[in-house]
């Protein structure tokens, strides 16, 4: 227990260290809160002052001037309360934004494997909603509880400051107070889990059975279903009857305690009035301030509640920002050049994961080649035979195990990240588009390509005459609703997109999806202009790449078997041979077909 | 505010809980409103006994006149307190009435809702998004019932407090109520207007949070462009922004949520000014006393909540009206399949032979056919497999046997007959279905498989796992056939779970057994196997299957092709191999696939 103590405290001054930024207004926040938490307290003081020397007296000439200062009492309280809450949260959303860029940035600094192995929807929560929970501790939380607890010594000192005896028979209800408020915490926190449990039942009942609805409509057991909801929904009636019970015995309870205060006080606090040991203007004052005392207690014990719950959210952001899997980088700040475009693989071996006995679950192994500068290089090879594996490592999103990767002679964990990718091309087998405009997916938000650049790119691409046929144009949203694009038509996107970003080396996973003859011949145009005067590695589908291809690697289960041209290759009759005929004799029927 | 007229009969039918609650909460009310006129004449009493003390200075008397205001203020204390008691007691009994029967009225809604979204057919499922109906089943309903529960209790108590203490206040003084009232007035309307502006801005908020949930989930989808690209920094740029508009509306609500407390302090702070002002006045021309003061103070602290209760309550009300309006969009949804006249109650079980007449179908009036003119005949015991390409409209098909869908034109018959005319019931009794996405319950493999019968033996569920070759996996479990599925269990491959559903499929004994590529996810050898206890099965049950492997299909008695949406080739495995056409070539580049796989 004090182990955990010691833990969340830590937990507590982490989540403190991100509002050192803003330590001034913090302190700023900290005077105003005090200064509310004076003025509250002071109206039935000064109420009390009219009551003793004005209304009792009959002199109401100087009364006037109380009501004045009454008056300025509120409209400073209401004043600063305002801006006091409204700056507080200013403080929390200021630190909650510098904690969200900084937990996206580290999440997008991983490494693939990182996204390989975490699902996307962990990944949001710990930006959006665990960010979320603790900006209740950030903003609202630590001084909402000083400004609670600076209003009950304020309140105490003005009851002791006016009669100390009625003050102690005020407080002498104190200790039932915090009884009842422990004994409710305490029962209603078991309740408010169990309540919540029940509500993820009934949310995940709901969840399972809208989905699996037609299994069960098959399956013919809607009555049986029917009657497990009821449980479910039965069960979790009874978890909020249970919480309502307690509520609705806690708020008349704390309504009881004051109520008696408020009884003692007029009983002790009458009695010693007539030996005129008390006044009664002291005595109403007392009455408003049985009230106002057990305000900030009820609140405290809700606070420290949501100060829990954003310690559990608190807990895995760090988590996520403590376990840092991004790759080594280099930070050499050499300006980018060109690569000349000299590939070697060298003896290259490579594993996602390791096998369930710990030894490595091998998807290349071995693997050495050399694609000259300027040289159209294919790989060919059955589903799972490592070819997509190649073109991720070039990039470096993932490092290797043994052996070496060379770009211009140049070990490819020499460079720099950035200028590595940077230079170098990449289209994938699905097109990803960014919500927003054809420009925006095709520049990616890069400056330096104008809207000149990605019109020329797409002219040569011939992607032209479909984006002008948009009313926007290049600014036409691409997930507009209606008008979506084809298949054909996102593929020569990121025909232009990699075009306009002209890269040194290209790299290209090719769709393997049919498209109409038609745009078969764009999108063969289209390759042809991109690979024109660059060394280029393409995962190839399509009959005419590979025998455009200067040099082709035939991979098959994690090895190299062979390399050479396409004529080479079915001359030698290998593996290649049979690939051929189950990948590419269909396509070749097909155009003699179409011819 | 139309729709919620339409939760009238749950009032009536919470009657039993609803009259005596109403009836606690304006006697909560009554006693809350009882305290301040002891404290006045508590006070009240103080200037007289303090007169009789002096008159009787030093007189034997004045210590009589001690122990009278003793006692007096001690019974006054008592009062206090026992009023607070009574009043705690009935807000007890209050609340255990009113939110209880808006309980058990958010209980019966849902499982009215549920019950109805049973009945609604594919068709709705297709059309709505799943998301869209939990949050009907779950926020909306809590919306309805805070409508149902502490809205009518706030409102009710809020009423009787008021009326009371203003009627307690004018008996004392018209003027001083006026004036004590006055800001009161601007309390009901700015906690309206406060609540409206709040429930805006935090819709707006919603929405930023969603654009930066999506923006989130956009940067990490597409990571690997964004790391090719090495576009970070620009991602981070926009989710900067995003986050910084965020702020603005997180911040935009704080300025109208900060409000709160300021309207309460200064409307309460100017009612006691009023009070102390003018009664100030009043107390020195003798019209009232200086009790009544204190009294008024208390009115006015009493009157803040219902006050403001009940700018709050309309603003509840709307919210619940829109709510109210979505749930009744979901039950007002007519079942487009189910039982009516056309049903003949006769039919009791199906025989297993299947036929289609010149079946077509389409999904919406405008959209192109999904099947065309589709016709066969399988009879009793016999086997039908369906291959062809992803969108050929295979499933689309299956789909009509079990009656998920109608066709649009032609007919589909079981032995015969019309399904329409069958007992929903009975036709979907028959039939064994292994759909092609996978879904299970999170609940215990046994009970997975036991799933769409009832009392089913141990036994039987492990033949239906055996013939589903998932025996031996299933018992390596530490947990055997109890197992859980899903987040809290042990996680099944994809062939694991796969074979859990035909099994589920199995265990019914179905006349139809329908496996829709239900053997994507499992090795050859495994399915061989599992092949082969269906073949011992032959007879028994019709069998429909579409499968991408044609190894699983070549001995079934009757093989179409589909392609979009038209059977373009039929047979059994040899005549279409003669036929040399698209099965043809299906076959051989699977058997070439298959040689590569078996390269070393």
């Amino acid at each position: 227990m004090s182990e955990k103590k010691g833990l969340d405290r830590r937990l507590l001054r982490r989540i403190i260290g991100y509002l050192i930024p803003y330590k001034h207004w913090v302190i700023l926040a900290f005077f105003l809160v005090l200064l509310v938490s004076f003025l509250g307290p002071l109206r039935p003081w000064l109420i009390r002052l009219a009551i003793d020397h004005h209304i009792v007296p009959g002199e109401l000439d100087g009364l006037f001037l109380l009501i004045a200062a009454l008056f300025g009492a509120i409209v400073l309280e209401g004043a600063l309360s305002y801006g006091n809450a409204y700056f507080t949260q200013w403080i929390g959303q200021q630190a909650i934004y510098d904690v969200r860029v900084r937990v996206f940035r580290h999440v997008q600094k991983q490494s693939l494997s990182f996204f390989d192995r975490t699902p996307i929807g962990r990944l949001i929560t710990r930006t959006t909603s665990d960010v979320e929970a603790l900006a209740d501790v950030l903003s609202a939380g630590i001084i909402v509880i000083m400004g609670d607890m600076f209003k009950l010594v304020f309140i105490a000192a003005f009851m002791f400051s006016l009669n100390w005896i009625l003050a102690l028979v005020t407080l002498c209800v104190m200790p039932f107070m915090l009884l009842v408020t422990l004994w409710f915490k305490r029962n209603v926190r078991g309740q408010y889990r169990e309540t919540r449990k029940q509500v993820a039942r009934l949310n995940s009942f709901m969840q399972e059975h809208v989905t699996g609805m037609l299994i069960v409509q098959l399956f013919g057991r809607e009555k049986e279903e029917m009657k497990r909801f009821e449980k479910i929904n039965d069960e979790h009636q009874t978890a909020q009857l249970r919480t309502v019970f307690y509520h609705s015995l806690f708020w008349p309870a704390v309504d009881i305690i004051a109520s008696t205060a408020v009884g003692f006080v007029l009983w002790t606090g009458g009695v010693s009035a007539i030996g005129g040991a008390l006044t009664v203007g002291v005595l109403i004052a007392f009455i408003q301030y049985c009230r106002q005392f057990f305000e900030p207690i009820r609140n405290l014990s809700e606070q420290f509640n949501t100060l829990q719950g954003a310690m559990a959210g608190a807990e895995r952001i760090f988590d996520v920002l403590d376990n840092d899997q991004s790759l080594p980088d280099v930070d050499a700040q050499d300006p980018p050049q060109r690569f000349e475009g000299d590939i070697v693989f060298d003896n290259v071996w490579f594993a996602y994961k390791d096998l369930d006995d710990g030894t490595p679950d091998w998807v290349l192994q071995g693997v050495s080649f050399t694609i000259k500068r300027g040289q159209n290089a294919a790989i060919v090879g059955a589903t799972g035979s490592g070819k997509t594996t190649i073109i991720s490592l070039l990039m470096r999103f993932y490092d290797i195990q043994k052996g070496q990767i060379l770009l211009d002679g140049k070990d490819i964990r020499s460079l720099r990240l950035k200028y590595l990718r940077w230079r170098i091309g990449l289209v994938l087998q699905d097109v990803f588009l960014f919500s927003g405009s054809i420009y925006r997916n095709i520049s990616l938000g890069n400056p330096d390509i104008s809207l000149d650049q990605v019109k020329q790119a797409a002219n040569t691409i011939g992607a032209d005459q479909f984006i002008e046929q948009f009313p926007k144009q290049y600014h036409h949203d691409v997930r507009e609703r209606g008008v979506s694009l084809s298949h054909g038509q996102r593929q020569l996107l990121s025909f232009v997109r990699v075009l306009a970003h002209d890269p040194d080396i290209l790299v290209l996973d090719e769709a393997t999806s049919s498209i109409d003859t038609e745009t078969e011949h764009i999108v063969q145009h289209a390759l042809e202009q991109v690979l024109q005067g660059r060394t280029s590695l393409v995962v190839a589908h399509r009959l005419s790449t590979i025998r455009h291809s200067d040099t082709i690697l035939v991979l098959h289960k994690g090895l190299l078997r062979e390399q050479g041209t396409h004529d080479e290759l079915v001359a030698a009759g290998g593996l290649y041979q049979t690939l051929y005929e189950l990948q590419y004799r269909e396509q070749e029927r097909a155009m003699e077909v179409s011819a | 505010m139309q729709s919620l007229k339409r939760l009238n009969h749950y009032f009536i039918r919470y009657w039993r809980l609803f009259v005596p609650g109403l009836l606690f909460t304006m006697i909560s009310a009554v006693f809350a409103i009882a305290v301040p006129i002891i404290v006045r004449q508590a006070i009240d009493s103080l200037p007289r006994f303090a007169r009789l003390y002096r008159q009787f200075e030093a007189t034997s008397l004045q210590h009589a006149v001690y122990w009278d205001l003793f006692w007096t203020l001690f019974v006054f204390g008592l009062i206090v307190i026992a009023l607070s008691l009574a009043n705690g007691a009935f807000t007890f009994l209050m609340r255990q009435t009113v939110i209880v029967a808006s309980r058990h009225i958010e209980f019966d809604m849902r499982n009215a809702l549920y019950e109805h979204l049973q009945k609604l057919s594919a068709n709705f499922y297709h059309r709505t998004k799943t998301g869209d109906v939990i949050t009907r089943a779950t926020s909306d309903i809590e919306q309805v019932r805070r409508y149902i529960g502490p809205a009518i209790m706030y409102s009710t108590r809020a009423l009787v407090i008021v009326v009371a203490a203003i009627t307690a206040m004018l008996i004392i003084s018209p003027i001083l109520t006026f004036y004590a009232l006055m800001p009161m007035t601007i309390l009901a309307v700015s906690m309206f207007v406060i609540a409206q502006l709040v429930h805006k801005r935090s819709e707006a908020l919603q929405r930023q949070y969603a654009q930066l949930t999506s923006r989130v989930q956009e940067t990490l989808a597409g990571i690997r462009l964004v790391k090719a690209y090495a576009r970070e920094e620009t991602e981070t740029r926009t989710f900067e922004k995003e986050s910084r508009s965020y702020k603005a509306r997180m911040l935009g609500l704080a300025r109208v949520e900060a409000a709160w407390r300021p309207v309460f302090v200064i409307v309460v702070g100017l009612s006691e000014i009023m009070v102390v002002w003018v009664g100030g006045r009043l107390v020195s021309e003798g019209i009232i006393t200086i009790g009544n003061i204190a009294e008024y103070i208390i009115y006015v602290a009493l009157m803040t909540w219902p006050v403001a209760a009940f700018g709050l309550v309309i603003s509840m009300m709307q919210r619940a009206s829109a709510s109210a309006e979505r749930i009744y969009e979901v039950l007002d949804q007519q079942p487009d399949i189910s039982d009516n006249f056309r049903t003949d109650p006769s039919i009791q079980k199906i025989g297993g032979r299947v036929t289609f007449e010149n079946v077509s179908f389409q999904y919406e009036a405008n959209l192109p056919y999904a099947l065309h003119d589709i016709s066969f005949d399988v009879p009793a015991g016999e086997s039908l497999a369906i291959v062809g390409k992803t969108g050929a409209g295979k499933s689309t098909l299956i789909d009509l046997i079990g009656r998920l869908t109608e066709p649009t034109r032609g007919r589909v018959l079981i032995d015969g007959r019309d399904v329409q005319k069958m007992p929903l019931s009975v036709l979907r009794e028959g039939i064994g279905y292994v759909p092609q996405d996978v879904f299970l319950f999170s609940d215990s493999i046994g009970n997975n498989i036991s799933f769409g019968t009832t009392g089913a033996s141990e036994e039987d569920v492990r033949q239906a796992a055996f013939e589903a070759e998932l025996l031996e996996t299933v018992l390596e479990f530490p947990e055997g056939l109890q197992s859980g599925v899903g987040e809290r269990g042990v996680s099944l491959s994809g062939g694991q779970a796969q074979r859990t559903t035909i099994a589920r499929a199995l265990i019914r004994q179905p006349r139809i057994f329908i496996m829709d590529d239900a053997l994507s996810s499992v090795d050859t050898k495994t399915e061989s196997r599992i092949l082969e206890h269906l073949h011992k099965r032959q007879g028994h049950h019709t069998m429909v299957m579409i499968s991408h492997r044609i190894s699983s299909i070549k001995g079934a008695d009757q093989i179409i092709v589909l392609d979009a949406g038209r059977i373009v080739e039929r047979g059994t495995h040899a005549s279409l191999m003669a036929q040399n056409g698209l099965y043809a070539q299906m076959y051989q580049r699977q058997l070439l696939e298959e040689r590569l796989e078996a390269l070393q």
